[in-house]
């Protein structure tokens, strides 16, 4: 029972609040009806199933009312306050006015509604003004919906659950577990997989491909001619066939007259060769019909096709450079002249092959030492052989002291330093130089602190000068540019291998301990520094300090000839490999050019005092000319031209050029040869 | 007057007229004549010895020279005006000239050593300086004999010149200057007068000593009264002589004493010793040649690739001029006595003109020699003919109006060092095969 109380007062809340129309119609009437709506539930209730197989009709009338039209065209106004005093309650869909049904009195309407006992279903349309009865039915969902139910009867909110799957027995691992949690999170390890890749591509350890393009290029153009494209150039450029011609006028049956050759032309074509002749010659016809057939057409379309799958297509990557474009800009060596190109006077005498030779700083004569047990001065614009020494061994090397006061000569021998007046210089040089090649106590000079001496000086009777005899065989001998000290390098001396001996004083010494195998040793042309070349190293010295400044590091076999700059910050290596190194000083310890340029050994490598040229003498019988500009600029590398190569000397028992030698003011060049013939070169 | 053939070349023509400035035995009627064009020279020189033959019956065949518009035809006719564009229809002026060509040979002089140096503007006498330092005298005429042997230099001879050039005929004492290696110029004086039997030695009567290196040349002005010397040690000395000749008197210098070099040494008797007047610097290497053929101007060339033009009375150089070769040989002459003949360090004989103005490139260059050129001399009293030595032992006798050499005598089998014009129709030559040679009868007029 409690549970019907409560519907009612729900019910009448809610008719109260739903439906305008009902409270307007009077709240009596309405009452009335509630209750009556009431009363009848339970009827309806238990007429539930009864009236399921009214529910079709039912749902039929709800269709067919909704599609008739309201009659009333007024819209959502107040009807009743605006139409209160109007005959009319509004407009039809004609615009013609729709008349107020007569009202009933409320008396007859009692009386009629008393009688009728369907009027508790009637329903006062005041926005169409008419009674609308409402069916069984509807009154039956109303009372439903009331009272809080399904509109319709038979729907069964509580229907049994069945599983949309059957899981048992079917062996299948899906359950019914509901879904975790994780399907909904995003995953930990995944972020930390993404974070990973993300970092290595940054880092750049992963190439992200694009597979877009890719997928691009699936696509391709099937009318468009890719023979331009990347990647048919990538893949070693396919050629496709090229195109037959398209027939042109000349094909026609019926050409015009200019197409038509003359009878010359065609005879002219006889003369011409098979692949140059016309293949097809225009014919005039009458009609179409008489066309013969075209006689050659199968054989060109074979060839045709043969051409098309038998001819390599491909396009040859050839590399088209102008082979003068690598050559080195060079300047021309027009512009670098004067330098010694051809030999016009030959000093001949020498019995032997000419070891050594060395030119007077002024430039009038010329030493050499031979083989032969000879030292001779020649006269260098004659060719004429002044002096000639016997001195009995065979000559190594040879060298004016620098100074020109100073014409004196040093020879080295086996083991024996000669030093020579030339005889050169005028009287009052002449007695000077007496006086320092003499030595008063012989052998009294020696090596101070070594109790056996390095070097003993003597006086040479015969040649009226100084024997310096060493201790072990002697290789190069060098003056200092002052012609007052010397070197003389002793290769298997060890610790007395590099020597220095004082002229005025006839002392000798020997300051650099810990060397190699020393080759040569030279003196830089103006700065206290010292150049000593062992087989692969040059080691540059301070001679003040007596330290090691540099070490260059020469990258050859054996050095056998070395020279500097007069700018002393360049020097160049000759080995015996036929390989010539420039140093510059002030760039690095290495190399600066490296010249491939003789076969055999280089003899002897020298630079010009005053032009910029330097020289390299070799054992295949060639000396070599080259050009070398030495900036004052630091960031200018030095220009090396190769110039000429002088031939000219014979090979003697394998041995070509022995030595070369510049002339200190002239841009000419002494060779000294093997085959015992000194040439002069000349601009 | 035939119409040129049109045929074959060979039977092409010039119209061609011969005219010559030689004497009149050797002129030919100025008529004007056809003449095939591919005539050399040689058949040119056919055509007017016949016609010579024809007016003088006694005429002897003789070679001449042909020269068109002042050039010598050394090609045939036709090609010869093809090359100077001449028009071959005009009547062409042939000027013919006596052929300068060495006729004779004399027997080569023996020395013991080369022969550096060798003088022979003496008519009668050639001078002959040789290596073994001695300076010999030769008289003309008599095969191999030598006069007069000086004795007294210590070094090879490099220059020897006459100094005053009155002949014999006037029986004087002569005197003579000679350069050597050994530093100094010695002034000789020798006896002229006739004597059969072995050469006279002579001893020097002076020494110029002032040079610190090797006297390289040796000249005297043309006044005879100065010499200039160049030497290795790149400076030019003036030395007076006409001082120092006995009978002359020393107030009569033309020339105003500047500084005077007195480095010379007490070791040479002071009654002996000369000083130089004037040291000529600028020269920055060895001096080989100076020369002096005008009072006041004076030539040097140097191995540092310059000539240098000095005036004398100032000590200033005038005019310079580098060739880029260093330079051996070098003597003016020519038109005017102003053309600059200088050989060097290369086969090519260059002549300059200094009076050209703007232009310092030589205006005649002649390559025929294959080695350094020793010496080159113009003909004393032509415009056009100078002689040039070699390395390669040729002797070579130049035209300036042709590029290629006239004679060309090979009489030495080495290097020449010398040589020079002797009585203006001989050239005598020095060389390292230790000769002097003389080719006599080159007859220029």
């Amino acid at each position: 029972m409690g549970k019907e109380k409560y519907e009612e007062s729900s019910s009448d809340e809610e008719v109260n609040s739903s439906s305008d129309v009902v409270e307007a119609s009077s709240d009596e009437e309405v009452e009335s009806s509630s209750d009556e709506v009431e009363a009848s539930s339970d009827d309806v209730e238990s007429s539930e199933d009864e009236s399921s197989s009214d529910n079709e009709k039912v749902e039929e009338s709800d269709s067919s009312e909704d599609e008739v039209a309201p009659r009333n065209t007024v819209g959502d106004i107040p009807l009743v306050e605006w139409h209160k005093d109007e005959e009319h309650i509004g407009y039809d869909i004609k615009g013609r006015k729709i008349k107020k049904q007569p009202r009933k009195d409320k008396l007859a309407s009692f009386i009629e509604g008393a009688d009728d006992p369907k009027n508790w279903r009637k329903i006062y349309d005041e926005y169409n003004d008419e009674e609308i009865e409402l069916t069984k039915d509807e009154i039956k969902i109303i009372q439903r919906v009331i009272s809080g139910r399904t509109p319709h009867a038979e729907v069964n909110p509580y229907e049994d659950y069945v599983d949309w799957f059957e899981y048992e027995d079917k062996g299948h691992p899906l359950s019914n577990a509901p879904e975790p949690k994780r399907r909904f999170i995003p995953s930990k390890w995944e972020q930390k997989r993404v974070a990973n890749l993300v970092r290595k591509i940054r880092a750049g350890l992963i190439k992200v491909s694009d597979q877009n393009k890719e997928e691009e290029h699936n696509v391709y153009s099937l009318w468009t001619d890719d023979t331009d494209s990347v990647e048919n150039k990538k893949r070693g450029g396919y050629v496709p066939a090229p195109k037959p011609k398209l027939p042109g006028h000349e094909e026609a049956y019926n050409p015009p007259v200019e197409y038509i050759p003359t009878a010359e032309e065609i005879n002219s074509y006889e003369l011409m060769y098979e692949e140059d002749r016309p293949k097809f010659i225009p014919r005039r016809y009458l009609n179409y019909r008489s066309v013969p057939a075209y006689d050659k057409g199968v054989k060109e379309s074979f060839d045709r096709c043969l051409d098309q799958y038998l001819c390599p297509r491909t396009r040859k990557k050839r590399i088209n450079i102008d082979p003068e474009s690598l050559k080195p800009k060079l300047p021309s060596r027009k512009d670098l002249r004067p330098y010694p190109t051809t030999c016009y006077l030959e000093y001949r005498g020498h019995m032997g092959p000419v070891n050594c030779i060395s030119v007077d700083p002024s430039g009038q004569w010329l030493a050499s030492g031979s083989t032969d047990g000879t030292a001779r001065v020649w006269e260098i614009e004659t060719g004429r052989c002044l002096k000639i020494w016997e001195v009995g061994e065979v000559a190594r090397q040879i060298c004016w002291n620098p100074s020109p006061d100073r014409p004196i000569l040093a020879v080295v021998l086996e083991y024996d330093v000669l030093l020579l007046n030339s005889g050169m210089g005028d009287i009052d040089i002449q007695t000077k130089m007496k006086e320092l090649l003499h030595i008063s106590e012989p052998g009294a000079t020696e090596d101070a602190g070594d109790s056996k001496s390095a070097v003993t000086w003597i006086q040479h009777e015969k040649h009226d000068g100084i024997r310096m005899k060493h201790f072990k065989a002697v290789s190069s001998i060098e003056w200092h540019f002052k012609g007052d000290y010397f070197t003389t390098v002793v290769p298997s001396g060890d610790s007395k291998a590099i020597l220095l001996h004082q002229l005025s004083k006839k002392h000798s010494e020997t300051p650099f301990r810990k060397l190699g195998i020393p080759v040569t040793a030279v003196f830089h042309p103006s700065k206290k520094k010292f150049f000593v070349a062992t087989k692969k190293f040059v080691h540059v010295y301070d001679l003040s300090k007596v330290e090691k400044i540099q070490k260059l590091e020469t990258g050859v076999r054996e050095i056998s000839s070395i020279s500097i700059h007069p700018g002393g910050e360049n020097i160049i290596v000759g080995s015996k490999e036929g390989k010539m190194c420039w140093f510059d000083l002030e760039l690095s310890t290495r190399p600066y050019k490296t010249l491939k340029v003789h076969s055999k050994d280089i003899t002897r490598v020298t630079f010009h005092r005053t032009y910029p040229l330097f020289a390299s003498a070799s054992d295949d019988c060639t000396a070599y000319v080259f050009h070398s500009t030495v900036y004052s600029d630091l960031n200018q590398n030095p220009l090396i031209v190769p110039l000429e190569i002088l031939r000219g000397h014979k090979p003697e028992h394998g041995r070509g050029v022995l030595d070369c030698k510049y002339h200190p003011r002239q841009p000419w060049l002494f060779t000294a040869g093997a085959d015992s013939i000194i040439k002069l070169y000349c601009h | 007057m035939e119409p040129n053939g049109s045929g074959s070349d060979a039977s092409r023509q010039v119209q061609a007229r011969f005219v010559t400035r030689l004497p009149p035995p050797l002129r030919v009627p100025p008529a004007s004549m056809a003449v095939p064009s591919h005539l050399t020279r040689f058949g040119l020189s056919d055509i007017v010895n016949l016609l010579l033959k024809n007016s003088d019956p006694d005429h002897e065949n003789q070679p001449f020279d042909f020269l068109i518009d002042g050039e010598l035809v050394r090609m045939q006719l036709d090609e010869f005006l093809i090359a100077k564009g001449i028009s071959a229809e005009k009547v062409l002026e042939l000027e013919y000239v006596k052929a300068v060509a060495p006729r004779k040979q004399e027997d080569p002089r023996p020395h013991d050593d080369w022969v550096s140096a060798v003088d022979g503007s003496n008519s009668s006498f050639i001078l002959t300086g040789c290596y073994d330092t001695f300076v010999r005298i030769w008289k003309s005429g008599d095969v191999s004999e030598c006069t007069h042997v000086l004795e007294g230099h210590t070094g090879a001879i490099t220059s020897a010149k006459f100094i005053d050039i009155r002949g014999v005929e006037n029986e004087q004492n002569f005197h003579l200057v000679t350069g050597s290696k050994d530093r100094l110029l010695r002034l000789w004086k020798c006896d002229a007068a006739k004597r059969r039997g072995d050469p006279i030695r002579v001893g020097a009567y002076k020494i110029l000593a002032g040079h610190t290196s090797s006297v390289q040349s040796v000249s005297v002005n043309p006044s005879r009264e100065m010499i200039c010397s160049g030497s290795w040690d790149c400076s030019i000395k003036l030395w007076d002589v006409k001082e120092s000749e006995e009978d002359g008197d020393g107030t009569t210098i033309s020339l105003k004493k500047r500084k005077v070099n007195s480095k010379t040494k007490e070791s040479v008797d002071a009654r002996l010793e000369g000083a130089a007047t004037s040291t000529l610097v600028g020269h920055t290497q060895c001096v080989s040649v100076a020369t002096w053929p005008d009072p006041d101007v004076l030539y040097s060339a140097s191995w540092d690739h310059s000539v240098r033009q000095w005036d004398v009375p100032s000590g200033k150089e005038t005019w310079t001029m580098v060739c880029g070769k260093a330079l051996n040989c070098l003597d003016i002459g020519g038109e005017g006595s102003a053309l600059v003949a200088a050989g060097g360090s290369d086969p090519v004989l260059r002549i300059w003109d200094p009076r050209k103005p703007g232009s310092l490139a030589p205006i005649f260059q002649y390559s025929s020699h294959s080695s350094w050129i020793s010496a080159c001399k113009w003909h004393p009293r032509s415009w056009f003919h100078l002689l040039s030595a070699s390395y390669d032992g040729k002797v070579m006798l130049w035209d300036l109006r042709t590029a290629w050499p006239l004679a060309v005598m090979e009489s030495h089998q080495d290097k020449v060092l010398c040589a020079d014009w002797w009585k203006d129709d001989s050239v005598v030559s020095g060389g390292a095969d230790s000769k002097l040679c003389i080719t006599s009868g080159i007859e220029i007029q």
